[in-house]
């Protein structure tokens, strides 16, 4: 059996999971929070196990007494129907994002149900994940019929209740990726969504969010999503999603949304929030590159896994989060990415056109789907 | 002059018209220059519309089935050697081709080839040759790695079963080029019967290969080689052939291994000679890039783990210049380096001279007298010096402890120092340990640049702490001074991360390297007081780390303690020292504050702490810990942001105090000044790289974890990465999202303008902006200064001389253009321009329109061909301009590079029991496929193959890299996609066979064998097949009947038992349908309580008490989880083809003469059956009575009349004779019987005569007959005779008359 990786604490755990599945390597965590009043694996990640588990087939886990140390050894992936409760302590996003980097290397489509938060403060929102990542997993699986995802209910912190469906074909290999121009912004679009509140709280965050947006580009729309609670279970809250769409079918995406209720902190005012997502969004714009900067890893993973073939990408500055996982991902695959900083040429010298971008370049692994059945 | 005109000829002038033209037309023939279809349209028409698109049809079919799904080409600019194998049976003469070929090729004779063979054969290509001995391993081997194979066979002898057991091996493997070389033809003195046997031959060559396959004639040998002109020709085919790339090697690096090195320390083997060694493999990379550390299979061997790859210069490398056609005879270079050939060796670090080769004196040595060279050898046979021999030799401390060897010791010594100044003059003293240390060293070194001045001052302690070391003998030294068994190196160790907590407690003396050289000045005074109050520190802290290996609870106050100690020190002890530093700092402060000012940083110290606030703990990760510092230290650039980095964060201490002094001007835009100081950082591109991975090694160490070592039994040493890890970023926080990322304020204009024109609303790139391209379109009409080509009619225009004039002289009267054209040269390069701009614009609509044909819309397989072309050449670009030590790194190391693969724990018998003549191998595993699952094959029994295979009886297969054994279990797959195991392979059709084994992509191909063994006659190959699937677990059903009988029985329901042993069982199968044998159907519907797991079940009809009623249902097969690598290549030579793994159940009864008993309840015998034997019918009285009369019994048959013949008859009595009648009567019958016999006799006889007597009476008759016959016949002549002259007499009388 292949030899296993060791590492330390909980940080980027879920890629480490992820990336443990994918190359099927085994791999141990260990000193899970030691230090940490509430120490060993949270409720949340816990569920995360579990839910690879559902994933995977033969996928052995074992976690110490204090759950400061796991060891995980993947199975293969099979995917099918799921249902899945996530934690409430994460949105749904914090799953959802390693289901689609899992989903099109199941042995049969995925279907899975996934219950919780779908939007708050802390996670990639359900909408955001639907909006960017969605255009660049289309990109990689050759045809997008069966890939899928609705929103079925919304559910804020900290009590949840929303429920999201993602569907995704299986394939044999990924296709290649080169995307270097992510042209120009064309429009803004968004969702303002208001849960268990008044709908006049969705208005107020379109309009602060819309004053700011139109000073750049007139095609701005941003849509309501009122949606009623769903008896006790949901708690209240709202927020904003607005994406930017360029000429090339680039993404980016910025969100915002209210405190959750009982957090101890003093209830948002749906202006400010609107206008924080404005300008989130066009620190988004400012940083640049043909994916967001919540995809970035997500993309520079599929880039990795696909035949010995070049793969190319433009990006703003990397997040602390993919410089990490690319650390990780080449522990696991021993891909290294070519960094540059992107030279402007004479002609774009004199453009306004926020900071200077990177452009990855790696070979891919080799990777197949193992798990899927050939006829 | 003049004479000339005048002598000139009239010309001749040709006719055009008249006599004359006719006639020269006359003369040539006309030509017809019109074609078939132009000239009769009509019957190129389509007239049955069905037909031509039949036609259209058949042509697309065509057209279509010529074409593949285009691959990227990934062959490299350099392509490996190609592999030529040569194979065969055994005395076909395998090592003599080999031997001509290599002549043939190199010029050279080699006396003793074993294994690979390189050769340069060509300006641009290398060949490997290897032979393949008769062993199954080495041909499946073989196959998975030649791209040709030689196929030899004895003409005399004909076809072997190895050929064609080596043909089904390639065909699995993916079928490399195969050619048929035929030898031993001088055995055939009849030139016909040589022509007859080629011709079988060929034609079953073909049959197997495919129609049309090369097979070549070797006819004779010539002192020993084949004839130089065939080989000769063979040679060219060699170096001339093309491949097609196989799957497999397409996607699946590996290294035909041409030589291997055991790097084992000696040391090692001397402590155990069956240790597991490391080993070193060199060759070619051939396939894909071959990642560094990845998992390898040997075959024959295992799977492993590379420790480390290097790339080595190319030992036969292709010329570089071509002067002229042919190679030149240096540059046919020949490397093959376990045939002693070859002459230079190059390894990573050292270059070898081969010596051992064909110009070796062996024989020389050999004559030597042994004695004379026994001190050499018992020196070289040495396992350990003198030095290890004492590094061998421990102490024991405790007596539980685990003895210290001088090995552990090792670490102890002192490291050597390495002085480096760099470029800004400050002296760095690497300290150089072995290997293992150094790394820590390094890493530490990156992490505290920043504190050096701690380091300092520490490092004054290493005085003490020898003193300490010396006393370490001493073992009635109490745990206190435990910490004291470390050695020096390890104290530095304890000591830096005592530094940290130093840093962490008492951050103001954190310095700036100006400041740091002050310090150390000023510290060089302070000697001695530092060190005695870092002594006691010292010791504390390393208490402190032992402490954190016993309980991970403990550590916590354990480490505050330490600080709260260290900074009791400082503060205390360190007065005097303190106020140096103070002054020290106070200097340094305000030089820095004018160095901030210069770089036009408005931000101030202070501002600078909210700065770090909002880039979060992000900066101070990459800036402190994982940058590597040491390599960028020559970068002038980013030791500026590092300065400045260090900078704020002295400043932000310092400043503490005086915050309240300084205004608040500096608070404006700070965030907007962060973020985009932070984007500025990110921008500087070249130190992306390091950022993001660290020096290669640093973060390889953090990888692993922490592999503590352990000194002694005893003591482990924290590593330092761990412990920095732990207080940073261990337990970050999981998120995507770039939550702490800056932030600039939109709102305001100026911010707002920075992404201005990332907006279609904003400023457009030249080339792509809409207004641009039209005026370069209009400017470009003017460029073709009227000239232009009506399409539609064809002509061309253009300009003339005055037109042109007229143009310019527009151009000259608009005093725009006039003054945009200074001069001549700069009107010149306009147009220059202009025209350049034109022939892209033209180039692109070409691209656009024009190349495809009939600028139709181009098809989808041209459009994908293009795609794969476009990878292709950037697959090939990409990384082309860089170094090659960087390349390797980003796509590791290409194939045709010649590599040397470093690898550990190889079992000591791969070494041991090595032999050249064994294709060795080192293939690459991709990601996952090291791990083992249930793998579905879709397999056939080989048709040569006699027997049908047993489910899980052992099978050895092959596929992938991979040769093992393991247990298969057939099944089929029934229509509703159930799989139904299978006792036994079914005779002529694919089945599955699922087994565990390793996970290998789907469509591999798949071989199995049962036996390995050469001496067993028949075809060894039983079956072959391809992967279909694979999982960690099976369903595989075996169908199952459950037989209960009814005990109870109401109507058509029933209670029915023994079929089910527990309620449970019963709930599982409510519902199932079951039957009885008589065929009536019904339902389990709920267990009932008393016999425990009966139940109620209700049929379609009432059944009977004695009826059985089963229920069909499935059953799970378990697949055995047994696989084993087949591992030929660690047994002894002798032993190598004799690989037996796990043998057959039946194999083992057999051998041990076992029978199974016999079951005698299963033995048929012969079926006995009693005549029954009826009472007699009774029918009762009172019954009869009422029959009529036909049915009445009858009670006797009546009496026969007196006097009858019956009656007679039956009342004779019966005669017995006397001895004397009987013999009487014998004679008697005798008598009768010989009349009788008399009479018979005579009265046939008299029958015959009879018969001739009538013959002949008959016969008189006849010829009585006749006579009368002829006399009538003559009497009625005479009659008519009379008559007629009778008549002719009265005529002439009557004429008479008349």
């Amino acid at each position: 059996m292949s030899s296993s990786n060791i590492y330390q604490g909980s940080e980027s755990f879920r890629v480490r999971l992820v990336l443990s599945i994918l190359s099927g390597r085994p791999i141990r965590i260990v000193k899970i929070r030691t230090q940490d009043d509430n120490p060993g694996l949270h409720e949340y990640e816990a569920g995360f196990i579990r839910l690879l588990d559902k994933i995977t087939n033969g996928t052995k886990v074992e976690v110490n007494e204090t759950g400061t140390a796991i060891y995980f050894q993947p199975g293969l992936l099979v995917g099918g129907p799921i249902e899945h409760d996530c934690s409430c302590q994460r949105g749904i996003g914090y799953y959802l994002e390693s289901v689609m980097q899992l989903a099109p290397f199941c042995k049969k489509p995925l279907k899975i149900v996934l219950r919780g938060v779908t939007n708050d403060q802390v996670d990639t929102s359900v909408d955001a994940l639907k909006c960017v990542f969605f255009p660049i997993l289309r990109r990689f699986v050759v045809d997008d019929e069966g890939l899928d995802m609705k929103i079925n209910r919304r559910g804020a912190p900290p009590l949840g209740g929303g429920e999201v469906f993602f569907s995704c074909p299986v394939r044999k290999q990924l296709r290649p990726f080169q995307f270097l121009d992510p042209g120009l912004i064309k429009r803004i679009r968004g969702t303002a969504y208001a849960v268990q509140v008044s709908p006049a709280m969705a208005n107020r965050m379109v309009e602060s969010a819309k004053g700011l947006l139109l000073k750049v580009i007139p095609d701005v729309f941003i849509t309501t999503d009122h949606r009623k609670g769903v008896g006790k279970k949901g708690s209240p809250g709202y927020g904003i999603v607005l994406i930017a769409e360029t000429t090339k079918g680039a993404f980016l995406v910025a969100e915002s949304s209210s405190n959750p209720i009982n957090s101890g902190k003093p209830p948002s005012v749906p202006e400010d929030i609107g206008l924080e997502a404005a300008n989130r969004l066009l620190q988004e714009i400012y940083r640049g590159g043909c994916v967001d900067s919540n995809c970035q890893s997500s993309t520079l993973l599929f880039m990795a896994l696909y035949q010995k073939d070049v793969s190319k990408i433009m990006t703003g500055p990397l997040s602390p989060y993919t410089i990490k996982f690319l650390r990780t991902l080449r522990d696991f695959f021993g891909t290294q990415f070519k960094v540059e900083t992107k030279q402007r040429s004479h002609e774009e010298e004199d453009l306004r056109t926020g900071c200077d971008k990177v452009i990855l370049t790696c070979i891919g692994v080799g990777y197949t789907n193992l798990s899927k059945t050939v006829a | 002059m003049d004479e000339d005109i005048f002598d000139k000829k009239k010309q001749h002038r040709e006719r055009h018209a008249g006599r004359k033209a006719e006639k020269k037309k006359g003369k040539n023939e006309h030509q017809q220059d019109l074609t078939a279809q132009q000239r009769n349209p009509k019957a190129f028409a389509i007239n049955s519309v069905k037909k031509a698109q039949r036609q259209f049809h058949r042509a697309q079919d065509l057209k279509t089935k010529k074409q593949h799904i285009p691959l990227v080409d990934r062959t490299p600019v350099e392509p490996p050697p190609i592999v030529v194998a040569i194979v065969g049976p055994p005395k076909v003469g395998k090592s003599t081709l080999l031997r001509c070929l290599i002549k043939n090729f190199t010029r050279q004779n080699l006396s003793e080839i074993n294994g690979p063979v390189t050769i340069v054969c060509g300006k641009k290509r290398r060949v490997t040759f290897i032979e393949c001995n008769n062993d199954i391993n080495s041909m499946i081997d073989i196959a998975k790695v030649a791209d040709l194979c030689l196929l030899l066979v004895d003409a005399s002898f004909g076809f072997e079963m190895e050929v064609f057991e080596f043909l089904n091996i390639c065909q699995v493997h993916g079928f490399p080029r195969i050619m048929g070389v035929l030898t031993h033809l001088d055995y055939f003195k009849d030139n016909k019967q040589l022509k007859k046997r080629k011709k079988l031959l060929k034609h079953r060559f073909w049959t197997e290969v495919y129609q049309g396959a090369k097979l070549f004639y070797l006819s004779g040998m010539v002192h020993g080689e084949y004839q130089r002109t065939e080989v000769k020709n063979l040679g060219r085919f060699i170096s001339v052939m093309k491949f097609r790339p196989l799957q497999w090697r397409t996607t699946h690096p590996y290294v035909f291994v041409d030589r291997l090195e055991d790097i084992t320390p000696p040391q090692d083997l001397h402590l155990d000679q069956k240790c597991d060694r490391t080993v070193c493999f060199y060759g070619f990379v051939r396939g894909v890039n071959f990642k560094n550390h990845c998992g390898v299979h040997i075959p024959g061997c295992g799977d492993l783990r590379v420790r480390d790859m290097a790339f080595l210069p190319d030992p036969c490398p292709l010329p570089e210049k071509l002067k002229k056609r042919s190679l030149v005879d240096k540059e046919k270079l020949i490397y093959a380096p376990m045939s002693g050939v070859g002459g230079i060796v190059y390894d990573k670090d050292a270059v070898y001279i081969d010596l051992g080769g064909s110009h070796s004196h062996k024989d020389q040595k050999l004559d030597k007298g042994e004695d004379e060279n026994e001190m050499v050898t018992s020196m070289g046979d040495l396992q350990a010096g003198v030095d290890e021999k004492i590094a061998q030799s421990q102490v024991q401390i405790f007596t539980d402890s685990a003895p210290i060897t001088s090995v552990d010791a090792e670490s102890f010594k002192l490291p050597s120092v390495n002085v480096v100044v760099d470029s800004t003059g400050r002296q760095r003293r690497k300290a150089v340990f072995s290997t293992a240390d150094e790394q820590v060293m390094i890493d530490e070194e990156e992490e505290d640049d920043s504190e050096d001045l701690d380091e300092e001052d520490l490092d004054e302690t290493e005085a003490e702490d020898s003193k300490n070391t010396a006393s370490m003998v001493n073992k009635s030294q109490t745990v206190q001074n435990e910490s004291l068994i470390f050695d020096e190196s390890e104290e530095e160790d304890e000591r830096r991360s005592i530094k940290k907590a130093v840093r962490k407690s008492d951050k103001k003396i954190s310095p700036t390297k100006k400041l740091r050289s002050k310090l150390a000045d000023v510290l060089d005074e302070n000697e001695s007081e530092v060190e005695e109050n870092f002594d006691s520190d010292a010791e504390y802290d390393l208490r402190d780390v032992s402490d954190r290996d016993d309980d991970g609870s403990e550590e916590e106050p354990m480490r505050k303690k330490a600080k709260v100690v260290s900074r009791r020190t400082v503060q205390t002890g360190n007065d005097e020292l303190r106020k140096k530093l103070k002054e020290v700092i106070e200097s340094v402060e305000s030089k820095l504050g004018n160095q901030v000012k210069k770089k036009n940083r408005k931000v101030s110290a202070n501002g600078l702490e909210d700065l770090e606030n909002s880039v979060g703990e992000y900066d101070s990760d990459i800036m402190t810990g994982k940058l590597d510092k040491e390599d960028d230290e020559s970068d002038e650039e980013e030791e500026l942001s590092a300065d400045e980095e260090k900078a704020s964060d002295e400043e932000e201490e310092a400043s503490d105090e005086e915050e309240e002094e300084s205004g608040l001007q500096w608070k404006t835009n700070i965030a907007q000044k962060a973020a985009e100081a932070f984007y500025e950082r990110q921008a500087v591109g070249a130190n992306l790289r390091k950022l993001i991975y660290g020096s290669t090694e640093q973060t390889r160490n953090e990888t692993q974890g922490e592999e503590e070592e352990e000194i002694g039994g005893l003591f482990k040493i924290a590593s330092r990465a761990t412990l920095k890890a732990n207080l940073v970023t261990m337990d970050e926080f999981d998120c995507t999202k770039w939550s702490n990322a800056p932030i600039q304020d939109f709102t305001a204009e100026s911010v707002l303008e920075s992404v201005r024109d990332c907006f279609v609303t904003g400023n457009w790139k030249e080339s792509e902006n809409a207004e641009e391209l039209l005026r370069m379109d209009d400017d470009s009409d003017f460029d073709m200064e009227g000239d232009f080509e009506d399409l539609e009619t064809g002509e061309i225009h253009k300009v003339s001389d005055k037109d042109q004039k007229a143009i310019s002289d527009q151009e000259d009267s608009d005093p725009i253009n006039k003054k945009t054209s200074t001069g001549p040269v700069d009107e010149e390069a306009e147009r220059q321009k202009l025209i350049e701009k034109k022939m892209k614009l033209k180039e692109r609509f070409d691209a656009e329109y024009d190349e495809t044909e009939g600028g139709g819309q181009k098809s989808f397989y041209e459009e994908l061909k293009q795609e794969v072309d476009a990878q292709a050449n950037m697959n090939k670009s990409e990384f082309e301009g860089l170094d090659d030590e960087i390349r390797v790194q980003y796509e590791g190391f290409r194939p045709g590079m010649y590599v040397r693969i470093e690898i550990s724990h190889v079992p000591c018998e791969l070494v041991s029991n090595f032999d050249p003549t064994y294709p060795l191998i080192v293939g690459a595993l991709l990601p996952g496929e090291e791990n083992i699952g249930y793998v579905q094959v879709r397999l056939k029994k080989h048709r040569w193959h006699k027997r049908i295979l047993k489910t899980r009886d052992p099978l050895t297969v092959s596929m992938g890299w991979r040769r093992f054994q393991t247990l298969p279990l057939y099944s089929i797959q029934d229509h509703n996609m159930r799989n139904r195991s299978l006792k036994y392979t079914p005779e002529h059709l694919h089945c599955m066979a699922t087994f565990w084994g390793p996970i290998t992509p789907q469509g591999t191909g798949m071989l199995a064998i049962q036996s390995m063994n050469s001496s067993e006659p028949g075809f060894r190959i039983s079956a072959t097949g391809s992967v279909v699937d694979q999982d960690k677990s099976t369903q595989i059903m075996k169908k199952l009947k459950l037989v209960g009988t009814p005990f109870k029985i109401y109507r058509k329901t029933a209670f029915i038992e023994g079929m089910f042993s527990s309620s449970l069982e019963v709930a599982k199968f409510e519902g199932a349908s079951i039957k009885t044998v008589s065929g009536i159907r019904g339902q389990i519907k709920k267990a009932v309580r008393k016999p425990e797991g009966s139940f109620r079940a209700t049929f379609e009809d009432k059944i009977v008490l004695s009826d059985i009623v089963f229920v069909r249902t499935w059953f799970r097969v378990d697949v055995p989880r047994f696989y084993t690598a087949v591992t030929s290549l660690l047994l002894p030579a002798s032993e190598k083809n004799k690989w037996q793994g796990v043998k057959t159940v039946g194999q083992l009864k057999r051998e041990r003469s076992v029978r199974a008993e016999v079951n005698t309840d299963h033995l048929y015998l012969p079926v006995l059956r009693e005549e029954k034997v009826f009472a007699p019918l009774v029918v009762p009285r009172s019954l009869q009575r009422q029959l009529p009369y036909d049915y009445k019994p009858k009670a006797e048959v009546a009496a026969p009349l007196p006097g009858s013949k019956r009656d007679i008859e039956g009342k004779r009595v019966a005669v017995v004779l006397e001895p004397k009648e009987r013999k009487v009567l014998g004679l008697m019958k005798i008598l009768k019987t010989r009349y009788t016999e008399r009479q018979d006799k005579l009265h046939k006889e008299a029958v015959q005569r009879i018969k001739e007597h009538r013959k002949k009476v008959e016969a008189s008759e006849e010829q009585k007959l006749k006579r009368q016959r002829e006399l009538k016949q003559k009497v009625s002549r005479v009659l008519s005779k009379m008559e007629a002259k009778k008549e002719r007499d009265f005529g002439k009388i009557r004429k008479k008359k008349r």
